[in-house]
């Protein structure tokens, strides 16, 4: 298992060098010279030379990515040109908010997915099969930003249930930092008031996030229960005279969950890319709308740094889902 | 036995609960909606953003107040200017204490200037213009400025330089960032609140609490408020709903007149309007080709429709401004009609300048600002327009700081570009001294890259001429010229909007920083 | 023939099919089809935001043009973004998952790490920060969306690649000492064909939901195409009291996205019995 999880996580380190080399040399094609945006909208061509003297961007690129190598490996990202902060820095703070959205969407995926898929398996080919299956094909054919906006329009602009936009109602506080995660903070320090309105604040954004993996979820469940429902055991065990909904929920159930365990690790990446738009539409403090900020006023550093982290982020998920797959199913890691 | 346990406990969490619960609502916290600038340092910047946080965690010598912005004595309580007008003296009121408690002394106001310059970020602008060749402190209550040539309006940039806490910002200093590394996410101002920099989010949240020792007190406002909680809201519906849903007390000034019906049946929320000095531009870049054409550059000013725009789309919100000085200011150029829309006109302007051979069917790019939708509406009229003319524009969504560092060269500048140049000293010399004087060519005020010899000296001499009734000849002399060039086109004088709850009480307005003043602000 | 009977039999892939070549057609004769097709560039300041109506039947947008005109001519753009995107991608990723999967050491495993690195990330954060460094256009959106959706096509023939490579049929063409690139073009690539269409049909959808992700952003399709993700991002402002402006764009993307969805979906279960949805 050790061998594994060693060979596994040395397959991914030539893949984050090669996103390292990408990231660089896409931000070194930029058509606008950074240094003249580091040098500030008064800077004379002298001290933009100065600037670009200063930084090495006349040194040749190769040095240049030596240089920005060395840094990244010591967890220096450099600084961010518009807020003036370490960059390492802005993602940290912002990191929690978007792990709590990604979480939740996922929960609800997970929570929905499962029991949706399970029913569909049991109901093949029926109606509700029918239905499901047009609602799930329909679950990734739906552009989130806009089914953030009809729900916006809906929830929180027609009915005023929920809220409409941040992590926080304006007027509260943060809970005390412990993890990040409003939800979790909230109730290690027993503020009650504060865990309820950031509950509040998470439900929009949560189900349009989650709205696609769900759809996913269901789907690979249901075809990994009638996979398993096929199998010589279940038919067996059901002549025997197993209760009904023990063999479905508990026995078939535990048989099906590869599939969709596999699939998480891929509808991370899913969800990640959803909360960029997430968060951008409900001002979700968190990485996504970080990246869209960075994106729109071409802070490059902060580009690369959101780029790379979340390349990292991925391998790690991925690295994890196959340590889970072998666990839950030994052949896998003795394969690899 | 168990249950009864957790019943208990229950009990206990919701006693607990119940107990914590908002104690904060009791408080006076106000929650301000308004867009947050990039950075919190005040000499990385100089836009309206920025100006919240310049106004209110900082002072300066002297500083603008009211509508028509008046200059009152602020950290300084005097100032005398030699005859030559090359020297100025502030004296400084005594005993003014930054709000960590360190005196504030005539020796941080040249730090500060020195900072400025030395950063030789947006803020540095109106200084260099100056052209200040020394300032020193003769005493810890005595500043002096030394200019190299006569300044006429010295005394109205004054108000642009904030004063900084040298002995706080110089343990944080790292290499020669002038410690913006550190002031960028933290406060060293003597102003009436203070940053709470652990609850600052960049571009996203940022807690201001009131500095109860503000040199000024509290006399003027008994019921000041405490804790201001800043929260970008970046687009406009969103905002103007979580003002109807009373989320936010106040939004931001450049609310769109679509959504002023809409607040004004709001209860809860009043629509301030105030005539402003806030002129709205179409940039044209002078120097690429077809717009170095005078009659092309006429062309596109008679193809803008000025009426359709300020009447229809901003509701009359607006005042025709056809000329680049804000119509209520001195120097305005009286009698100037400017261009008005009319495509037949248009039409045969460019004409002309397909005669002469300029390339006028090359595709024009044309950037407005994403989070300001005015400036892409009247991007999508004009396109509209332009395109009966056979012009194709292309739209180019972009963001005020690409933009100004696009701008910082000829050939990256786009070819137009739409912004207002909005109050940020009071004299022609904010509009059109800094606009059209070639000498600026560089920074996003001077973006049109318009040059004509006639125009820069006439812009040189105002500077140079104490009298204001001889500037105000040569600046609307020197405003005749620059529109009968065309250098820009110049639609209107803003009507500032701005919705804000009715609970907020004492919001006072002035063109300079846009009411963004809290110190005069209460909550009923 | 079978197949095709096949494929009869499946209703909701018959509906998918039927959505997309409804579009396909309203795209081909959009300027015809729209009752406004000027409202593509022309404003009309005095018409805007009318609710919908007999005149109107979407309602106007803010610059009062005709949404139902706008939406029509967007399937344009979405159509053409849509096809010349994965084509795009196909013509790259083709070739080089073919070239790894039928070669063996340094090439295969070059080309295999570089389709890994561009997997790494998902493909709209790379997308959007190559769209934004490119600037802004329709055109530089679709540069960026082929640019980062190649790898999916070169992972699939890779992996077919590698199957087919060890068949009889290729052994028995190396030994009549066929050339590399015949057996890789003219016999393994027809043979990979099936997944590769499956994944070419549901990547249309995909790439139509991205764009609109971009143009949404503001880095894709630039004022005034009528595309449908810029329509729902203009129509923001004037909401709550112009719904019908948000509503009918987004519409507009589900329909098109799900018709591709349905057919993809119709076509695996047709044409790779591996896969069946239904077993």
């Amino acid at each position: 298992m050790l061998r594994f999880l060693v060979r596994r996580v040395l397959l991914v380190l030539p893949v984050l060098f090669g996103l390292l080399v990408l990231t660089f040399v896409l931000v070194r094609v930029v058509p606008n010279d950074p240094s003249a945006s580091l040098a500030g909208q008064n800077a004379t061509p002298q001290q933009i030379a100065e600037i670009r003297a200063k930084y090495g961007f006349d040194r040749p690129l190769i040095v240049q990515f030596g240089v920005y190598l060395k840094q990244v490996v010591q967890g220096d990202f450099g600084t961010s040109i518009q807020s003036g902060r370490p960059v390492a820095r802005d993602i940290r703070q912002r990191l929690p908010a978007t792990l709590e959205l990604t979480f939740a969407a996922l929960g609800l995926g997970i929570g929905l997915g499962v029991p949706l898929g399970v029913l569909a398996a049991v109901r093949h080919n029926r109606m509700l099969d029918h239905v499901l299956r047009f609602f799930t094909v329909g679950g990734i054919a739906i552009a989130s930003f806009w089914f953030a906006i009809m729900l916006q329009l809906l929830f929180a602009m027609q009915l005023d249930l929920l809220p409409l936009r941040g992590r926080l109602s304006a007027i509260m506080d943060a809970p005390k930092h412990l993890t990040g995660l409003y939800l979790v903070d909230s109730l290690l320090t027993l503020r009650f008031d504060i865990f309820w309105d950031s509950l509040r604040h998470l439900i929009l954004p949560a189900v349009t996030l989650s709205f696609g993996s769900l759809a996913t979820i269901t789907r690979f469940t249901r075809s990994g229960v009638l996979d398993t429902l096929q199998k010589e055991y279940v038919l067996y065990e059901t002549a025997v005279g197993y209760p009904r909904w023990l063999m479905l929920w508990v026995y078939v159930l535990r048989n099906s969950v590869v599939a969709t365990v596999t699939q998480v690790g891929l509808l991370f990446g899913a969800l990640l890319a959803g909360a960029v738009v997430v968060e951008a539409v409900y001002d979700w403090p968190g990485i996504g709308s970080y990246a869209v900020f960075a994106i729109f006023t071409s802070d490059y550093k902060a580009i690369l740094a959101v780029t790379l982290f979340v390349g990292v982020v991925y391998a790690i998920v991925n690295i994890l889902v196959d340590v889970l797959h072998g666990v839950i199913d030994p052949r896998v890691a003795e394969q690899m | 036995m168990r249950r009864r346990a957790l019943t208990y406990l229950g009990l206990a969490l919701l006693v607990v609960a119940t107990a914590v619960t908002p104690a904060s609502t009791q408080q006076s916290i106000m929650v301000w909606g308004d867009n947050l600038p990039s950075n919190l340092d005040p000499h990385a910047l100089y836009d309206v953003p920025s100006s919240f946080v310049q106004l209110n965690v900082y002072d300066n010598l002297y500083r603008y107040e009211g509508n028509p912005p008046q200059l009152k004595p602020w950290l300084a309580e005097s100032y005398t200017a030699s005859k030559d007008g090359k020297t100025w003296e502030f004296k400084l009121r005594k005993g003014v204490t930054f709000a960590n408690g360190d005196p504030l002394v005539a020796e941080d106001v040249v730090y500060s200037f020195k900072r400025v310059m030395g950063m030789n970020k947006a803020a540095a602008g109106p200084f260099k213009a100056a052209k200040v060749a020394s300032i020193t402190a003769p005493d810890a209550q005595t500043v002096k400025f030394a200019l190299e040539v006569p300044y006429a309006p010295f005394m109205s940039i004054i108000p642009v330089l904030t004063v900084v806490n040298k002995k706080q910002i110089d343990p944080q200093v790292k290499g020669d960032d002038f410690g913006f590394g550190w002031l960028s996410s933290n406060s060293a101002g003597s102003g009436a609140y203070v940053v709470d920099p652990s609850t600052y989010i960049p571009q996203k949240q940022l807690d201001l609490k009131r500095n109860a020792k503000h040199f000024a007190g509290w006399s003027h406002n008994t019921k000041p408020i405490e804790t201001v909680k800043a929260r970008e809201i970046a687009e406009t519906a969103t905002r103007v709903n979580a003002l109807i849903k009373g989320e936010v007390d106040i939004g931001d000034s450049y609310l769109p007149t679509d959504q002023v019906e809409r607040l004004q049946k709001e209860k809860g929320v009043v629509v301030q309007r105030n005539e402003s000095m806030r002129i709205f531009v179409i940039r044209m870049n002078n120097s690429k080709p077809p717009f170095d054409n005078v009659n092309f550059r006429r062309c596109m000013s008679h193809a803008f429709n000025y009426e359709g725009f300020i009447d229809v789309i901003l509701k009359k919100f607006a005042e025709r401004n056809p000329a680049p000085i804000p119509k209520n200011l001195w120097g305005y150029p009286q009698g100037v009609k400017g261009y008005d829309f009319d495509l037949k006109k248009a039409q045969a302007e460019c004409d002309k300048a397909k005669a002469a051979g300029a390339p006028v069917g090359r595709e024009i790019k044309l950037h407005f600002q994403a989070q300001l939708d005015q400036t892409k509406q009247a991007g999508q009229l004009f396109q509209s327009d332009l395109k009966k003319l056979g012009l194709n524009v292309a739209l180019i969504t972009d963001t005020w700081p690409n933009m100004t560092t696009a701008t910082a060269k000829p050939e990256t500048s786009p070819d137009m570009w739409i912004h207002w140049v909005s109050a940020y000293f009071i004299d022609p010399e904010n509009w059109i001294g800094t606009m059209y004087d070639s000498q600026f060519h560089g920074t996003w005020k001077a973006s049109a890259y318009y040059k004509n010899a006639k125009v820069d000296e006439l812009l040189r001499a105002a500077r140079a001429v104490p009298d204001q009734k001889e500037r105000a000849r040569m600046y609307a002399d020197a405003a005749k010229q620059v529109v009968e060039d065309a250098a820009d086109i110049w639609v209107y004088n803003t009507v500032e909007l701005r919705g804000v709850r009715s609970r907020v009480k004492g919001f006072k307005f002035s063109p300079v920083g846009s009411g963004n003043e809290l110190r005069w602000m209460s909550l009923e | 023939m079978l197949v095709f009977r096949k494929f009869l039999r499946d209703v909701s892939a018959v509906i998918g099919l039927v959505i997309v070549l409804l579009t396909a057609v309203v795209a081909l004769f959009a300027p015809w089809l729209a009752p406004k097709p000027l409202d593509a560039h022309e404003s009309h300041p005095l018409l805007r935001l009318k609710p919908p109506s007999a005149e109107a039947p979407f309602g106007t947008d803010n610059l009062g043009r005709d949404v139902f005109s706008r939406v029509i001519l967007g399937s344009r753009a979405a159509l053409t973004v849509a096809v010349l995107v994965v084509s795009g991608a196909m013509l790259i990723g083709v070739p080089l998952g073919l070239v790894a999967g039928y070669r063996s050491g340094w090439v295969s495993e070059t080309l295999m790490r570089i389709t890994d690195v561009f997997l790494a990330v998902p493909q709209l954060i790379l997308a959007l920060a190559l769209a934004q460094l490119l600037g802004p256009s329709l055109k530089n959106a679709m540069v960026a969306l082929t640019l980062t959706y190649w790898p999916f096509f070169a992972r699939i023939v890779y992996a077919e690649t590698r199957r087919l490579k060890t068949s009889v049929f290729v052994e028995a063409l190396q030994g009549l000492n066929a050339s590399s690139f015949r057996i890789m073009f003219a016999h393994i690539l027809p043979n990979a064909a099936p997944p590769i269409i499956v994944r070419a049909t549901i990547g249309m959808g995909f790439t139509i939901l991205t764009a609109a992700v971009l143009g949404f952003l503001g880095m894709g399709a630039t004022p005034p195409d009528p595309e449908w993700g810029l329509a729902v991002s203009e129509s923001r402002q004037y909401l709550p009291d112009a719904w019908w402006f948000a509503t009918f764009p987004g519409l507009a993307i589900f329909l098109v996205v799900f018709g591709f969805n349905l057919l993809g979906d119709g076509l695996r279960d047709v044409i790779d019995p591996r896969l069946r949805r239904s077993r």
